[in-house]
């Protein structure tokens, strides 16, 4: 099969009409946990993401506001199976000078499947990577895999020469491939460049000047992430005008009161969800019917409330399934999914475990304190249908462990999981597959041939509306499997000041779909 | 050999020997709580296999014992492993980020020194009487809250709603200063830059204010305290009678003794903010390596744990050393037993 994609290539082309000249002012600052790692073959989490989509390019970019990819630096790409072959973009320089070029990308490849770190698994499926001329690049897969080109937009594109001409002490010739190095500086072709970094305390960017992108008019001249800062001291610099954007993780309480003080708020959804896993491994929740009657009991509403900021922003939107609004497979935002105590007791009748026996362990995330709110509720709604209860606060570090066995893990784990490519494929695979059972993700330890062949299906069908089939009927599927509680659909919220516009974060027709993308800073703008 | 060199010499032996105990007890602690570092290190996403690369590279696949001469093999070379957390070597971190918390701990052990011992003779000198006891409730206040409260409130006020002082950080972004010592002020005046010197100084006082508070309060009680225990004494009594004056009575004959005593405590809560430096660290955003020491526990990097506890240790005992030496200089009782010895 070969298809070429050239439409893509006009979203791009209208972007290079609006990039103007660089008008770029004043300084942006904002805080995450830190802390912040500068080697995009290590990035892993959100402060590592916020890093590597502004140093850092990669050959495509989420659509904004629509499903799919444009070109970035590629210009455009042909699928014939399992190869895919780029045309990079001519003329693109690293912050060094170097031109950009098809030995960078391979060898950007090459490092990340060496080094086996950060988001290397997007690319176990990789079988050869080989640069056939100066600006075209042919990656081979061991199989077809649809959503390639989605994993692409985590691949950022590294200066093979600066990287090789800083090596340090390694096995072969590629050293450490470069890994002390890239930790304190940085080789990308992104629109800013590394002025200092301290993981613990800030990373300072500058904007690169040639930048070959779009760059809205007054964006930030300088960034200053910042790692660590407690919500009291970032409220007050927020509300000082010392600081411009907070983290997600900041409390509900501290938000609403920034709102109050007249603070905006920026928002990104459709990635990923609250998940409350039920593992099914263990009684009685090995019974379908207890699960069921578990989904049908928890209080959707009062999830949502908890999550309330303002009357019209909450870090979640209610759930109608498995897969998040606005993916392939989901259901209509209008299908929401409420509390049915009547469907609850008509399950529970045909559970074959009596709920008397047996002590729900409700496990919550000792770092989320939001979790421990969720633990109540559902001891309340769990009580409610005869069930034992017991909270237990588990350190991330301990539940990872812990939800590597099904007889360690709890009965209940609550988790946030977001897509890390935006693809319904990096979110639900970990999550449901039964080579994927026993991590963090997936402490259900769901064993089902259904949802196997359902989510090979998703990441083999070649065309969309085969994804849309496969997917919404794993949605079913799983609805029906009731291996999870469905909580709501996750919605990160940022506190912010007024003097920061970000229309990825405000005007969903200019959203990346992907976490941490809204944070692009060349499309920022600050007033002064 | 003089006496003093020999008992100096001494504790440092002994130091070394306690240096070594603790390293050998925070490896064991460090690796037998639960949880896999490899596995927190690589993040969420890492598969299996990444995992148990991570833990072969890092010998956590063979028997403690081993992994400790791994351990002891790298720390000759000066060598205390790579975080995890940072994902640079322990060294370099510690040396990032101890200048920090040594600046915030030292500016605070001055202001310890400074207030709480002149407040606790103010108080033993009109003992009984009004100043005595604002000085005694003042105490009690700043004892009865933790620092990371004063921090919290003390940001509050002169921070936020009167904007004197900055909320975070150590210096303006205005100012760059190359990196010598790490001590800001000490950099900054060695560049000759006076403003951010001063800018340093602007940023230190309520972090160092925040986590001196109580040490100041428990300076002050305990040198009231050893103070009226001294006054006591008949020497002061005839002191008093001779019609020496009342400022040389109480500064040659009633504060002197009294601070022998003072001196072992004060010199451990000096010692101590160290530790308790961790909350007034994360509130003023301040980098140092209290905060970090907490970080890289929360995330199990072993040997960032082993290196921050070996260098706090470290610390407790040098002030140990010196409070020992300085009691000696003090005390003419042990000074001339030295002697004799």
């Amino acid at each position: 099969m070969l298809r070429l994609l050239k439409g893509t290539a006009s979203a791009a082309a209208l972007a290079f009409l609006v990039a103007g000249p660089l008008a770029a002012q004043g300084t942006l600052r904002l805080d995450e946990v830190p802390v912040g790692e500068l080697d995009p073959a290590l990035a892993t989490d959100y402060a590592d993401s916020l890093l590597m989509f502004n140093i850092y390019d990669t050959l495509v970019l989420p659509a904004q506001g629509a499903p799919g990819h444009v070109p970035h630096l590629a210009t455009g790409w042909e699928i014939d199976g399992a190869t895919f072959t780029f045309t990079l973009r001519e003329g693109v320089t690293f912050h060094s000078g170097n031109p950009m070029t098809a030995d960078d990308v391979v060898f950007s490849i090459e490092r990340m499947q060496a080094m086996g770190q950060g988001l290397s698994f997007l690319l176990a499926s990789v079988e050869s990577v080989e640069a056939v001329d100066p600006l075209t690049v042919r990656v081979t897969l061991a199989e077809p895999y649809t959503p390639f080109i989605a994993s692409l937009v985590r691949v950022p594109i590294v200066d093979k020469a600066t990287v090789m001409a800083n090596l340090g002490e390694g096995e072969g010739e590629t050293g450490d491939w470069g890994q002390a190095y890239l930790s304190a500086n940085s080789a990308g072709t992104g629109a800013y460049r590394v002025v200092s970094h301290n993981p613990q305390e800030e990373t300072v960017m500058a904007l690169n000047p040639a930048y070959f992108g779009e760059v809205a008019d007054g964006a930030p001249a300088e960034v200053r992430l910042r790692y660590g800062l407690e919500p009291a001291t970032v409220r007050a610099m927020i509300a000082r005008g010392e600081h411009d954007i907070s983290s997600q993780w900041l409390p509900p309480e501290v938000m609403v009161a920034l709102a109050d003080e007249g603070a905006q708020f920026f928002q990104e959804s459709g990635t990923g969800a609250f998940y409350i896993k039920l593992n099914t491994q263990k009684p009685p929740l090995d019974d379908v019917n207890c699960r069921r009657a578990l989904a049908a009991a928890f209080d959707y509403t009062t999830a949502l409330a908890i999550t309330q900021i303002t009357p019209d922003v909450a870090g979640g939107i209610p759930s109608t399934g498995a897969v998040p609004v606005g993916m392939f497979g989901a259901n209509p935002a209008d299908m929401a999914l409420a509390q049915d105590m009547e469907a609850a007791q008509a399950h529970l009748a045909n559970c074959a475990h009596n709920p008397a026996d047996h002590t729900l362990e409700i496990s919550w995330i000792a770092e989320v304190a939001i979790e421990e709110r969720f633990a109540l509720l559902m001891q309340q709604n769990f009580s409610a249908l005869g069930f034992n209860t017991e909270i237990v606060r588990v350190p991330w570090v301990l539940f990872t462990e812990r939800v590597t066995s099904p007889e360690t893990t709890p009965h209940i784990s609550q988790v946030f999981v977001t897509a890390t490519t935006g693809d319904p494929d990096t979110l639900l695979f970990p999550m449901y597959h039964s080579s994927a059972a026993g991590t963090w993700q997936s402490p259900e330890f769901l064993n089902d041939p259904e949802v196997d062949a359902l989510l090979e299906a998703g990441r083999m069908a070649a065309d969309d509306a085969g994804r849309e089939a496969a997917y919404a009927a794993l949605n079913a599927r799983l609805m029906d499997l009731a291996p999870t509680i469905y909580g709501f659909d996750r919605n990160s919220v940022f506190a912010a000041s007024t003097r920061v516009t970000a229309p990825a974060m405000t005007d969903p027709a200019a959203a990346f779909g992907l976490d941490g993308m809204g944070f692009a800073f060349r499309l920022m703008s600050v007033t002064e | 050999m003089p006496p003093l060199m020999r008992q100096i010499l001494s504790r440092v032996g002994i130091s070394l020997l306690v240096l070594w105990g603790a390293s050998m007890l925070i490896f064991v602690i460090a690796r037998v709580i639960p949880g896999d570092p490899a596995r927190v290190a690589l993040g969420p996403n890492a598969t299996a296999e990444q995992v148990e690369a991570l833990s072969q590279a890092l010998h956590l696949d063979r028997p403690i014992l081993i992994q400790y001469g791994f351990w002891l093999r790298d720390l000759v070379q000066g060598d205390l492993g790579r975080s995890l957390y940072t994902n640079r070597p322990v060294t370099q971190d510690i040396a990032e980020f101890l200048p920090a918390t040594l600046e915030l701990v030292f500016v605070a052990a001055l202001l310890m020194v400074a207030l709480g011992m002149p407040l606790g003779i103010l108080a033993a000198r009109y003992r009984g009487r009004w100043p005595d006891h604002l000085i005694r409730v003042l105490s009690l206040l700043t004892v009865s809250a933790p620092a990371f409260v004063w921090a919290v409130v003390l940001m509050l006020l002169f921070a936020y709603f009167l904007p004197i002082f900055p909320i975070a950080g150590r210096l303006s972004e205005e100012f760059a200063i190359p990196r010598v010592t790490g001590f800001l002020t000490i950099d900054s005046l060695l560049a000759g830059d006076l403003a951010a010197f001063a800018d340093a100084l602007h940023h230190i006082i309520l972090p160092a204010v925040a986590l001196s508070l109580s040490g100041i309060g428990q300076a002050a009680r305990l040198t009231r305290a050893n103070m009226i225990e001294t006054y006591d004494k008949p020497y002061i009594e005839m002191a008093q009678a001779y019609g020496f004056p009342e400022s040389r009575i109480s500064r040659t004959y009633a504060f002197r003794p009294s601070l022998i005593p003072s001196l072992t405590i004060i010199g451990l809560d000096i010692a101590a903010l160290l530790g308790n430096a961790f909350l007034v660290e994360a509130v003023f955003g301040w980098p140092g390596l209290s905060r970090y020491g907490v970080q890289v526990i929360l995330r199990k990097d072993l040997n960032a744990i082993v290196g921050t506890v070996l260098v706090i240790a470290a610390m407790f005992l040098i002030v140990n050393i010196i409070v020992d030496i300085l009691t000696v200089l003090l005390n003419p009782k042990i000074r001339h037993a030295e002697k004799r010895g």
